[in-house]
């Protein structure tokens, strides 16, 4: 298969045509990004009203909820500005945001101002931010409030650029949809866009494997259910689950023939959510400690089954990734 | 690969500049595995100068001392910088690069260390400083630290109690020893530890400076006898030689995941981007001694070195062979062309910001700050360049029927029953 993929890029010919780019946007890209913008303005009018934790959770629950649709999406405007990693800094293993946090919520309320606060560090900003604000281990040094809204009010504008940067006849879902057009200079052929966006489903896999079940597992001899992931609003697994399906989501619509990959996607969403351990406090428990590792490994044969079968229909397979370095 | 060949050779007629004979991929995948002992040779000959350097300094203190040793861990870089378009793709690379090159570490671990540095809430040992104390546990056990030698620092304090940012050994732990922290934050100025850490009796200065000398020594012959192990792997008959040389294909597969691996995940995202979104002097590479931009630059010279299978070495002499540019250029002139010209188009931007931050105007850390427009655009610059590149390795990859290796051999993976064993 590789040697005929090569002969038709060689040629010039399109890649074969099973795969659904066009559904992949209309379907999934488009409508992840435009629901994170309504969750996100939502909670920003909700934070304009009242700075009350209690009030603000559901909100930022939604909206949390409504990014684990597009966060496996690092290509185009996510990708510009640090803007994915400015709406969720994870894993912070140096604690950065908690305190370059500290140091806004003291300091000069100037740095709120949205341009002023747009350029802080990502590991202030954001959801994993905002978390901090709304789930707090100890009462803040100062009120909070201001730097609430400076944060939700950052996120819907966020949410907004993503929207704007994807849409329209400038937006980068026409350098997907146009691929191997003259003058599309960054996807110089139809297999070039299906390869991008076969490569976030992979990736977005393995960092569902690798990070948010990897991080807390750590090993069996020192398992680290500290680092699990937003564990104060207790979403480490309902971030796992949303992603898992947001993923399966995206792999069926780029190849509706891919049975067996939707299949080892459905034997990892069910074990997930048959796990009754919201933040992986398990991985500590000789009892509770295998499912976890269980589940690990049911995602990382989605994976292996993704990247068995799906290449011969796609044409194409993984490229590079973000997550390739350490 | 018989039909791609065939066709490479069709384009080639076809074309207007014909490209050279076609390269043969066993001996390209030769050439790669030549400059990667060449590579490491340079590295092996630059340690050992600069553990010459770092016995002159234990055995007489002083600001010249001092300074050579600095300088020569600065020209050890070259060489390993370049190196490191070898480490991704090659496992046995990979495998053994954290016990040299680890990043970013908590520098409280081995010595003293400013107020400012605070605590931390993942890393028990965060403040541990080894050299004030030859007794210790880590995680429960006591450990007898009253002589400092490769062993107790390769072995039991490097990434001790299982956490990455414990980087005992390697080129970091000597540049710390060299330059203390950076706490100019995104000012100017890097690490100031005066001579005087390593007088001994009355005159030295925060302590230990016995033990300190010791633990630099330490470092840097463990440093040596870790790129021993690195050559031999690459000499003749060595494993690594063997592993890319006897399976030609998987030798092209590992230098394209190589060079793409660092452009962009490594280089572009981890070493570059994060650090410039999080405005955090602390994310620079090479931060005690304000060598990030040299090390962002031969990083970007090394993946080119892959690709055009040349090398310019430290004594001056080029050692080049067949390349993997004409290989790609037999199967597609195009997609080697765009190559190359992005190739360029990365080590111009990183050679940019090296020229920025040599002119002493503008330090990598100061780009850093936040609101530095310019800082951010030399940054970004070559970020992006980096990024681009990377498609274009993606269509090598293509264009030569290769697939990027995936080395993720974790247990659970590679069998399914091991998590329950």
């Amino acid at each position: 298969m590789r040697h005929i993929l090569a002969f038709l890029l060689l040629a010039g010919l399109p890649a074969p045509a099973f795969a659904d780019v066009g559904a992949a946007v209309d379907r999934r890209i488009l409508p992840a990004y435009e629901g994170f913008a309504t969750a996100a303005e939502a909670l920003a009018a909700e934070a304009g009203t009242t700075c009350d934790p209690e009030a603000l959770r559901p909100p930022f629950n939604a909206a949390w909820d409504a990014w684990m649709q597009a966060s496996h999406l690092h290509l185009g405007p996510s990708e510009e500005k640090g803007r994915a990693l400015a709406i969720l800094f994870w894993p912070d293993p140096k604690g950065l945001g908690g305190r370059a946090q500290r140091a806004l919520l003291t300091g000069d309320p100037a740095a709120l101002e949205p341009e002023a606060f747009a350029g802080q560090s990502v590991a202030a900003r954001g959801l994993a931010g905002l978390e901090r604000l709304l789930y707090p281990s100890s009462p803040p040094e100062a009120d909070a409030c201001p730097l609430i809204r400076a944060t939700t009010q950052d996120l819907a504008r966020l949410a907004q650029e993503l929207v704007a940067g994807w849409e329209g006849p400038e937006g980068f879902a026409q350098n997907l949809l146009t691929a191997g057009e003259p003058g599309n200079t960054r996807y110089l052929a139809p297999g070039e866009a299906v390869q991008a966006l076969f490569t976030q489903l992979v990736a977005g896999i393995e960092f569902q494997a690798d990070q948010r079940l990897g991080r807390p597992l750590g090993t069996k001899d020192r398992p680290r259910p500290e680092r699990a992931e937003a564990r104060a609003s207790e979403r480490s697994l309902r971030n796992l689950t949303l992603a898992l399906k947001a993923l399966r989501e995206m792999a069926v619509t780029l190849d509706g023939t891919a049975a067996r990959t939707a299949s080892a996607f459905d034997r990892a969403i069910e074990a997930a959510e048959a796990l009754e351990d919201p933040t992986f406090a398990g991985v500590a428990s000789a009892e509770e400690r295998p499912k976890i590792e269980e589940l690990q490994r049911l995602i990382r044969q989605i994976r292996r089954t993704a990247l068995d079968e799906m290449p011969p229909t796609l044409g194409v397979t993984a490229g590079f990734n973000s997550q390739d370095g350490d | 690969m018989k039909s791609i060949r065939l066709l490479g050779a069709l384009f080639a007629c076809s074309s207007l500049t014909a490209p050279a004979l076609a390269a043969e991929p066993a001996a390209v995948v030769k050439t790669y595995a030549d400059l990667a002992e060449a590579v490491y040779s340079d590295s092996l000959s630059t340690a050992r100068s600069l553990r010459e350097a770092v016995g002159a300094l234990t055995a007489s203190p002083s600001a010249e001392t001092l300074a050579a040793a600095r300088a020569a861990w600065l020209a050890a870089r070259v060489p390993y910088q370049q190196s490191e378009a070898w480490r991704f793709g090659n496992p046995i690379v990979d495998d053994w690069e954290g016990k040299v090159n680890a990043w970013p570490l908590d520098e409280g671990l081995i010595d003293y260390v400013d107020a400012s540095y605070g605590e931390s809430e993942e890393n028990p040992l965060y403040t541990l400083n080894v050299i004030a104390h030859p007794e210790f546990s880590i995680a429960g056990t006591e450990i007898d630290a009253a002589e400092i030698t490769p062993a107790l620092i390769g072995e039991t304090l490097h990434e001790a109690d299982g956490i990455e940012a414990n980087v005992a050994s390697g080129y970091h732990a000597v540049e710390f020893l060299l330059w203390g922290q950076d706490l100019n934050g995104v000012e100017a100025g890097s690490g100031d530890r005066p001579w005087t850490d390593y007088a001994q009796g009355e005159a030295c200065t925060n302590g230990n400076c016995d033990r300190r000398a010791a633990y630099l020594t330490a470092a840097t012959d463990l440093l040596i006898s870790d790129l021993e192990y690195i050559v031999a792997q690459w000499a003749e008959d060595g494993e690594a030689r063997k592993a890319v040389t006897e399976d030609p294909q998987a030798g092209l597969t590992a230098m394209l995941t190589g060079m793409g691996s660092l452009s962009y995940g490594e280089q572009a995202g981890e070493r570059m981007k994060l650090g410039l979104m999080l405005h955090d002097p602390e994310e620079e590479h090479d931060c005690f001694s304000d060598n990030t931009h040299n090390s962002h630059y031969y990083d970007g010279l090394g993946i080119r070195n892959v690709y055009l299978g040349s090398y310019a070495r430290v004594d001056g002499s080029v050692l080049s062979g067949p390349s993997l540019s004409e290989l790609v250029a037999a199967a597609d002139p195009a997609v080697d062309a765009q190559l190359k010209a992005e190739l360029d188009a990365s080590v111009e931007k990183l050679a940019a910001l090296k020229a920025r931050a040599d002119s002493g105007e503008m330090a990598y850390d100061q780009m850093l700050a936040p609101g530095n427009a310019e800082g951010e655009a030399l940054i970004m610059g070559a970020v992006d360049a980096l990024v681009t590149q990377t498609a274009s390795i993606e269509r090598a990859m293509n264009v030569l029927g290769l697939t990027k290796v995936e080395f993720e051999g974790s247990d659970s993976l590679d069998n399914p029953n091991a998590v329950f064993q």
